[in-house]
């Protein structure tokens, strides 16, 4: 079969009454939850996560991957008519948004972040397409050596990227490998870390942390905030751009696509970040860059393309090698693992029809945001009026539930209720979860590889570094940890100087 | 990601909660206990089969992973030490936070004694009175209705079997 029967039949699946049903449900439980300041896209996944193990991996993977772009662009909306980001992504579109609103044209920004994000989306959505299957098979043919170097390069990435503090950030990337080796190891089937409790056998369960680190945490910290929510909403026809507009947006969507695309496959916090490199550019080509911060619509159409433009490539990593590169895509790949279906490089010779539903699902699904999302604003928008003491015990009911009926024990409540409170602290002190997480999910992978790779090369350490693919891996990541080991050592001296100037 | 207005950092002198202490000091304690984690991982791996350098055992990975760990968070407690984090200040214990936590441990125990739909429907009116402050009787009308919603989409429509306690 050819790619193109595969991604008839992939059309077959998402057009299917269920294959559209779950993935309107996906797209708008995905806007809702990037509405509602306090929930993003990971928290909404993990939330309907459990949701999906009754369904179809093709369906249920739909429906996840609905709610990581729905809420990309549910995020535009707040961002716009709240000045409140609902995701962190849409921090950036809150400057020139929001100011738009103030002056009346709230619709037009609503439009091309609408429009934006379709084509942005719709572009990452042909590079998931043409670069995924040769990339898998070029991952056929490598071996577990290889696998690690590629792991330990994403971990390093992650660390290297980070907002945050880089010595924690790499501690949260040690720690999660760490909590990864809990329960049986997988090549001698020993029992590490357990206790002696079997709930704990088959490790720690994912989704209970996944849900703990980032829903119950974020629940928790939003707690201690309250204030009042004014919006404006736009009529209907007051949606339509001018041509001016157009012409401004149109270069900014352009570039947006590019850069989203690119920074879709670096590891990391890639969907933010790609927002604010996006908006800096925009002020740098634009030939008013005062306007920018004033309402400038170049500020909102380029960061909000790029913010979905991320989407589809971020699914590369995952879906063509198996290492996800965002939070997000660590979600999907607990589904698919959950589903029976190991993303990798086998995914589309195993399971073509998972990962070509998921392709034409995401065409469907950027059109169905577009359609719902700009009439549907008000609603969207009247939803930020619920008190956010009434959603707190609705969210985590329904997390509860998620969670338990995962494995059906009460002990991944408790992973869910420790980790959430571990992760207000740890987040109250500038550590962030992400990182732990994505190495959480590899940590299994990581070493499993690491031991198979001696073996087969009889304990030589060499093995890591003996062809040609591996020697370019293996000097990027050294040449990663070397920055990293200097931006550490440079950046403790300049503390200690500092303190010795203050004192 | 929001941003409505941040509670956190307003500590009430007059009130216990929520406390607020030195990121510095805090910082140091967080490093030492996730220092203390790493530690323990050292202890367990050690009492696994290390195998060796060349053909490493199960307890391999752990047991230089906790190394790393302990090694990373004294580096951390070290630069607070040094005065990373001086002056600023992180508030915990805020009144809801610690409610909604204890609310969850307790649901987290009775969960399977008392089964789902009880322990969820207490939890869901306990946190409706005391955090969103709906009176008593709203409270648990709306607590009510939550559980035969929950029960409808997740026993009858998904078939998830959850815990029915003495009910």
């Amino acid at each position: 079969m050819t790619g193109f029967d595969q991604l008839v039949g992939g059309f077959a699946v998402a057009l299917s009454w269920k294959g559209l049903l779950y993935c309107f449900i996906g797209c708008l439980w995905g806007t809702i939850v990037g509405v509602l300041p306090g929930l993003g896209p990971l928290a909404g996944m993990t939330l309907l996560l459990p949701l999906t193990f009754g369904l179809d991996p093709a369906i249920g993977i739909i429906m996840l991957t609905g709610i990581f772009y729905g809420a990309m662009y549910g995020g535009s909306t707040t961002s716009i008519l709240v000045r409140i980001p609902g995701e962190a992504a849409s921090v950036v579109t809150c400057i020139d948004g929001y100011e738009m609103a103030r002056q009346g044209r709230a619709g037009p920004a609503l439009m091309i972040a609408a429009v934006g994000s379709f084509i942005g989306g719709t572009v990452s959505i042909l590079g998931l397409m043409f670069i995924a299957p040769p990339l898998a098979k070029v991952m056929i043919a490598i071996g577990p050596s290889v696998e690690v170097v590629l792991m330990l390069l994403a971990l390093s990435v992650i660390t290297l990227v980070s907002a945050g503090s880089r010595i924690k950030t790499a501690l949260m990337v040690v720690l999660g490998l760490l909590l990864g080796s809990i329960g049986l190891d997988n090549l001698t089937g020993v029992a590490r870390f357990t206790f002696g409790y079997t709930s704990l056998a088959g490790g720690l369960s994912f989704t209970a942390l996944a849900i703990g680190l980032f829903g119950v945490s974020e629940i928790l910290i939003n707690l201690e905030k309250t204030g009042t929510i004014k919006a404006i909403t736009p009529k209907l026809r007051d949606l339509v751009p001018r041509l001016k507009d157009l012409r401004d947006a149109a270069p900014a969507v352009g570039r947006g696509s590019v850069i989203g695309f690119i920074f879709g496959i670096i590891p990391g916090v890639s969907h933010v970040v790609s927002t604010f490199v996006s908006y800096a550019i925009e002020k740098k080509f634009s030939k008013h860059p005062e306007e920018f911060g004033k309402g400038a619509i170049a500020g909102v159409a380029g960061p909000e393309t790029a913010n979905n433009a991320v989407t589809g490539t971020a699914m590369i990593p995952l879906l063509a090698l198996g290492i996800p590169s965002i939070p997000a895509t660590a979600i999907l790949l607990s589904a698919l693992t959950i589903h029976g279906v190991q993303p990798g490089p086998l995914l589309l010779t195993d399971h073509p029809d998972v990962f070509w539903s998921l392709v034409a699902s995401m065409y469907i699904g950027n059109i169905i945001l577009l359609i719902l999302n700009l009439p549907l604003v008000g609603i969207f928008v009247n939803l930020l009026r619920i008190p956010y003491a009434w959603l707190v015990p609705i969210i985590l009911i329904i997390s509860i539930i998620g969670v338990y009926s995962v494995n059906f024990s009460a002990a991944d409540i408790w992973i869910m209720v420790i980790s959430g409170g571990a992760g207000y602290v740890l987040r109250k002190f500038g550590y962030e979860m992400a990182p732990l997480l994505l190495a959480l999910v590899l940590g299994d992978r990581l070493e499993a590889s690491f031991r198979l790779a001696l073996t087969m090369s009889g304990g030589n350490y060499a093995t890591f570094a003996d062809t040609a693919s591996v020697i370019v891996l293996t000097s990027a990541l050294g040449i990663l940890l070397a920055v990293q080991a200097l931006a550490w050592a440079f950046g403790y001296r300049k503390a200690i100087a500092d303190e010795a100037e203050g004192a | 990601m929001s941003i409505l207005t941040d509670n956190s950092g307003r500590a009430n002198p007059d009130r216990l909660l929520p406390r607020v202490v030195s990121a510095r000091r805090g910082g140091m304690v967080v490093a030492a206990l996730l220092a203390v984690i790493g530690l323990v991982f050292v202890w367990q791996a050690s009492l696994l089969d290390f195998g060796g350098f060349d053909l490493p055992g199960p307890g391999f990975f752990p047991l230089v992973l906790g190394v790393v760990v302990f090694a990373l968070s004294t580096l951390i407690a070290i630069e607070g030490w040094r005065g990373a984090g001086e002056g600023e200040t992180v508030a915990l214990g805020h009144r809801d936070v610690l409610i909604v936590f204890a609310a969850m441990v307790a649901v987290a125990a009775l969960f399977e004694p008392l089964g789902a739909y009880l322990s969820l429907g207490l939890f869901g009116a306990v946190l409706l009175v005391v955090i969103a402050r709906v009176s008593l009787p709203l409270a648990a009308l709306a607590a009510c209705i939550a559980m035969a919603a929950c029960w409808y989409f997740f026993q009858v429509l998904l078939g998830l079997q959850l815990p029915r306690g003495p009910i």
